[in-house]
């Protein structure tokens, strides 16, 4: 019988994307697509918490194929965080794209962010490949909507994550064979080699050092709204898995403290502003892993926290910015410059942003930040600790003051535009609210708490003199090296240009090295035909010569020769019949 | 006239929003020039507070006094500074990769091959 509660809370997201899809374009349908795009959302949040009020460890949804048990639907403490969070995404986002009447974004919205929903939710990991595979699917064509530059950037975005779901798939099966064929997902470790194929596919979508250019290659080229709606879910889906998967693997410090350090680099030469909000992602996720390399409940919960509001800060960076696009057509810093005077409420929510990303006290990531930190602290990870500090600076360098400086302040461009339009600001209003309440002292981070899943021996206090005095210490030097080289000219100004990075290797070199093959394997058939042809040639001008009418075989033979002949040919005769006789 | 004096339509004839008329002194030189004294005032006082509060688990070179305020400094000054030897090695043409086309189409100023 059909149950509601059995079945994933996603699925009915994807369903709705479905339905988007068979939705005659017209202008009267728009407003159905859109209320289509904001209450699957609400209505899989619903399920939910529908089902999480009935247990905490909420298993349903068992299929058996074969000897295969794939468990559809878990909802625990750590699946729940992620369902609420994408769930609160997807409504977000559908408000910021309201005005956009484009089909195929909202279909492939609501199905990215479904399978975003289904696949946090789901208990194997079959079905997590699955849903890991669908979010790759569905969310190109968020990339490709952005036109002809983005083509090519969805091909290698769709390519790199579709071999992460290979991998993920590969290495599921053989953790599940060392396992007696057990498919639950649960802790994977590096005790096989399994789990180093499913750390990759994982590290690869979340943007591990040398794997992370499919997000700096496809994020800035998407639509305005498609690059909103790609920051929400894919990275966080990848730091869930991992969350789940690879809580305490020491080697995660490493490559998430090298992560916090080195898109900082690239994002201070980086002239497009969503290419450096891009990079800011990416050091934001070296954040969630080396947490989750630290493992324990003070890390892991820091992770979930600064899961939950990475993606609403920088869901509202990106939707600043995208809202600076929609108006001026650029996102280039060269081209941008004194905006407030034109957009003054997307300055103050895009200040808010800022703010919450370089962790203003009062503002999101002063709390959940803290707690990763302080969690090194505890582990002694001095060195971890200092590139995270580090990274701290960097944020504010290029998050914290580039991107709001160069956007509404700095030179003023001239330019005259409108402010946003009515549901991009109410969308970058909700996330600034929440940016705000979830680091409030007074019962706002509180609430934070309440979704944390790992029990903790004491609550985390992050509004502490000496937390908020050092922290303040940090963001006060930061702005004023910012100012003190404004002032004197050292701050290098923004110039167009295409920043290389890791990509060169193989949008170029790769690139180069297959067209080079290929024109090497061209000139190689050439002449191997004409060798072919040649000998081929050769051998029939012979044969004819030998077996023609005018060939020496016709030729009258003397009879002796006759004889000898007819003698090879019978014992040739006598030697085969025997053979195959015995 | 200043420009909080000025008539409004005339604010509004240059395209400023009403909400931003009250702020538009952010733009004078004078108060982008001046404005290096907030963070400094902001860093004294924080780190005479850090004198009074110091923290409770300090990492071992906390023991000098405004230790995160040099950590800042030093950190975001070696960022910005690492720019130009960056710029030079890794920039390129915008067309570099020739794959062409304009950012969002729907809405994109911005005009191929230009720089």
């Amino acid at each position: 019988m059909f149950d509601l509660m059995n079945i994933n809370p996603g699925l009915w997201v994807i369903l709705a994307g479905l339905l988007c899809t068979l939705i005659p374009k017209s202008s009267a349908t728009h407003y159905t697509r859109k209320l289509l795009l904001i209450a699957a959302p609400i209505f899989a949040g619903w399920l939910i918490f529908q089902m999480h009020s009935i247990s905490p460890e909420y298993i349903r949804g068992v299929l058996t194929f074969g000897s295969v048990e794939l468990t559809t639907l878990r909802i625990d403490g750590l699946s729940l965080v992620w369902g609420y969070l994408f769930c609160l995404a997807g409504v977000i986002n559908g408000i910021y794209g309201l005005h956009e009447k484009c089909r195929i974004t909202d279909s492939s919205a609501l199905i990215y962010t479904g399978a975003a929903i289904a696949g946090v939710l789901s208990g194997d990991m079959i079905t997590l490949f699955i849903f890991w595979e669908l979010t790759a699917i569905s969310s190109v064509f968020l990339v490709w909507k952005g036109g002809d530059r983005a083509y090519a950037a969805g091909m290698r975005y769709l390519a790199i994550q579709v071999l992460s779901g290979v991998l993920l798939l590969g290495g599921a099966v053989m953790v599940a064979q060392d396992r007696g064929g057990d498919f639950m997902f649960n802790y994977i470790g590096l005790d096989t080699p399994g789990g180093w194929l499913m750390l990759i596919a994982m590290g690869i979508k979340c943007g591990f050092p040398l794997l992370h250019n499919w997000m700096q290659d496809a994020y800035p080229k998407a639509s305005i709204t498609g690059t909103v709606i790609l920051a929400s879910f894919t990275t966080k889906f990848a730091i869930y898995a991992l969350a789940r998967g690879f809580e305490g693997v020491d080697i995660l410090i490493w490559i998430g403290a090298i992560m916090t350090c080195f898109p900082v680099f690239f994002a201070v030469v980086e002239n497009d502003l969503r290419r450096v909000l891009a990079y800011s992602l990416n050091n934001q996720l070296g954040f969630m892993v080396a947490g989750i390399g630290i493992g324990g409940a003070l890390a892991m919960n820091g992770v979930v926290g600064q899961v939950f509001v990475h993606v609403i800060f920088k869901g509202l960076l990106f939707m600043s910015i995208g809202a600076v696009m929609y108006r001026t057509g650029t996102a280039k810093a060269s081209e941008l410059g004194g905006l407030f005077r034109s957009m003054p409420y997307t300055t103050v929510l895009c200040l808010i942003g800022a703010g919450s990303i370089a962790a203003f006290p009062l503002l999101a990531a002063f709390v959940t930040k803290a707690m990763i930190l302080a969690a090194a602290i505890e582990a002694h990870l001095w060195i971890p600790f200092a590139m995270m500090l580090f990274a701290s600076a960097g944020v504010m360098e290029h998050s914290g003051i580039k991107v709001p400086h160069f956007t509404f302040f700095a030179h003023d461009s001239g330019r005259r535009v409108k402010e946003a339009p009515w549901n991009m600001l109410l969308a970058m209003s909700l996330a600034g609210i929440l940016c705000i309440v979830l680091a409030w002292p007074f019962g706002g981070y509180q609430m934070l708490y309440a979704l944390m899943p790992f029990e903790m021996d004491y609550p985390y206090k992050p509004y502490t003199w000496d937390h908020v005095v050092f922290q303040l210490q940090l963001l006060f030097a930061a702005i004023f090296a910012f100012t003190l080289l404004k002032r004197y000219g050292v701050y290098p100004a923004e110039r167009r240009a295409e920043i290389l990075d890791f990509d060169w290797v193989y949008r170029r070199m790769g690139f180069g090295a297959v067209k080079w093959s290929s024109a090497m394997w061209d000139r190689m058939n050439v002449h191997v035909k004409r060798y072919r042809d040649k000998t081929l040639n050769a051998l029939g001008r012979k044969l004819y010569q030998a077996f023609s009418p005018a060939g020496a075989m016709s030729e009258a033979a003397p009879s002796g020769l006759s004889a000898v002949l007819t003698a090879g040919m019978l014992l040739l005769t006598l030697i085969v019949i025997y053979v195959l006789g015995a | 006239m200043s420009d909080m004096k000025r008539d409004p339509a005339e604010h509004a004839a240059e395209g400023i929003h009403p909400a931003a008329k009250p702020f538009l002194f952010l733009g004078k030189d004078t108060v982008k020039a001046n404005f290096m004294w907030l963070p400094l005032i902001g860093i004294v006082i924080t780190v005479i507070f850090g004198l009074m509060h110091p923290l409770k688990h300090p990492a071992p070179w906390d023991f000098v006094p405004g230790s995160w305020a040099i950590f800042g400094f030093i950190a975001y000054t070696l960022i910005v500074l690492s720019a130009p030897f960056l710029f030079k090695v890794l920039a390129r043409n915008e067309d570099y990769y020739g794959e062409g086309g304009l950012p969002d189409p729907d809405y994109s100023t911005e005009h191929e091959g230009e720089h």
